[in-house]
């Protein structure tokens, strides 16, 4: 057997969000090959069950990547393809390792492979509902030798400004300006916010991703996009009351604050629990030195911990930081080791 | 009991009896966390280095 198999598989099936059904199909059928109850669910994700008993892992990666086919090729020991790193390098990592654990008595291994996650994260909004695992591990690039507790979270609104039309010689603040003083007004809030903060995690990101403007005879308006990441002390609703408040938002004068898209909170895991133990181990079991990571971005945990209220990590190989590159690919040394490492885990966790 | 030095102040550490492997402890004297890494003999390192990194 290729070790390998299930990781090329899925690269050579290109699934960009919103076209996943021939990977989705073809990893159900691998899965079904390899020992799992495998089906594809409402929600188009594909899933592999493997045991029956009463107590629940669920290993939740996602199956779509971002646009941009890259040719699958290996170079050394480096494989090329889209979602090499991101991430079907650790989905193709939980089905391998559960896989090579097997059925064990009293407990199931749930693999998802789910929907969506680079647009709107319809699979995993499927599964939350849908599961209550004892223990939950999300799939994203990390490094074979780190565990990730933390991942930020995230809330985008448009601001909208309108003024009367005026004479360009008035001397009246224009729409445009306002929305230029509203971007000001954010990014001065933020840095008395940040001001004591010592670490990326504990402090508001935001980032302006959009500004347009118009008029017509009897009015003028501007429009701001903004993104922010949060961290664990500002949920998305207290983002959007500060917003309002920090622009006196109200219809009367002319300024609106939109929630946009789908806002997550932040989520940080606890370190002191079986799951993370079992990472340890397993980590050092391959000669490894385990570090743990906090990120910037967002993931597919921020929607599910909350929900399923359960020990979780974010886990699996590959660099990050070739997220969404032209240049993605993934080291298959590396890729060995994340599948003995959470082998190990599971077996260690189910114990 | 298992007892362990601590590999930051040298402090001598008594683990507690439901101690496990990969588990977190505090150092009582210099308050540093270690990674409890073997129970028989007892041992223990500094525990995973916290980083931080972009990426979703």
């Amino acid at each position: 057997m290729n070790e390998f198999e299930t990781l090329t598989g899925l690269l050579w099936r290109y699934s960009p969000s919103g076209r996943e059904r021939e990977a989705v199909k073809w990893l159900t059928a691998r899965m079904a090959s390899l020992g799992y109850d495998a089906f594809i669910d409402e929600a188009g994700n594909a899933v592999g069950v493997m045991g029956r008993g009463p107590k629940q892992v669920v290993l939740l990666g996602h199956i779509d990547t971002v646009e941009g086919e890259i040719k699958v090729e290996q170079a050394g020991n480096l494989l090329y393809g889209r979602g090499s790193v991101d991430a079907k390098g650790p989905l193709a990592c939980f089905v391998d390792a559960a896989a090579r654990v097997g059925a064990v008595d009293g407990w199931q291994f749930v693999v998802i492979g789910a929907v969506e996650e680079e647009r709107n994260s319809d699979g995993a909004r499927f599964a939350a509902d849908r599961y209550q695992p004892n223990f939950a591990i999300i799939g994203e690039p990390n490094q074979w030798d780190r565990i990730a507790l933390g991942y930020k979270g995230s809330a985008w609104a448009t601001v909208t400004l309108r003024r009367e039309q005026t004479h360009t010689a008035s001397g009246s603040q224009t729409a445009a300006e306002a929305a230029v003083d509203a971007w000001l007004q954010i990014k001065s809030f933020v840095d008395a916010f940040n001001a004591d903060k010592q670490t990326l995690f504990g402090k508001l990101l935001p980032t302006l991703r959009g500004m347009e403007s118009g008029q017509d005879g009897f009015a003028q308006w501007a429009r701001l996009t903004v993104g922010v990441r949060l961290p664990l002390e500002v949920s998305p609703d207290e983002w959007y009351s500060n917003l309002k408040a920090l622009l006196n938002a109200s219809d009367d004068d002319g300024v609106q604050v939109e929630p946009a898209g789908f806002p997550v909170p932040a989520w940080r895991g606890e370190k002191n629990n079986r799951l993370v133990r079992a990472f340890l181990s397993g980590i050092r079991s391959q000669g490894g030195e385990p570090r743990f990571v906090y990120k910037t971005g967002t993931a597919d945990v921020n929607i599910v911990a909350p929900v399923w209220q359960c020990p979780a990590v974010v886990y699996g190989p590959g660099d990050s930081a070739l997220d969404h590159t032209p240049h993605e690919h993934i080291d298959l040394e590396d890729y060995r080791r994340a599948v003995n490492v959470l082998a190990a885990a599971l077996s260690a966790l189910t114990d | 009991m298992k007892t362990v030095i601590c590999p930051e102040c040298e402090a001598q550490i008594t683990l507690e009896a439901g101690a496990e492997v990969g588990e977190i402890v505090v150092c009582p004297d210099c308050g540093v966390d270690l990674e409890v890494t073997a129970l028989d003999p007892a041992a223990v390192q500094l525990a995973p280095m916290e980083q931080e990194d972009w990426g979703e």
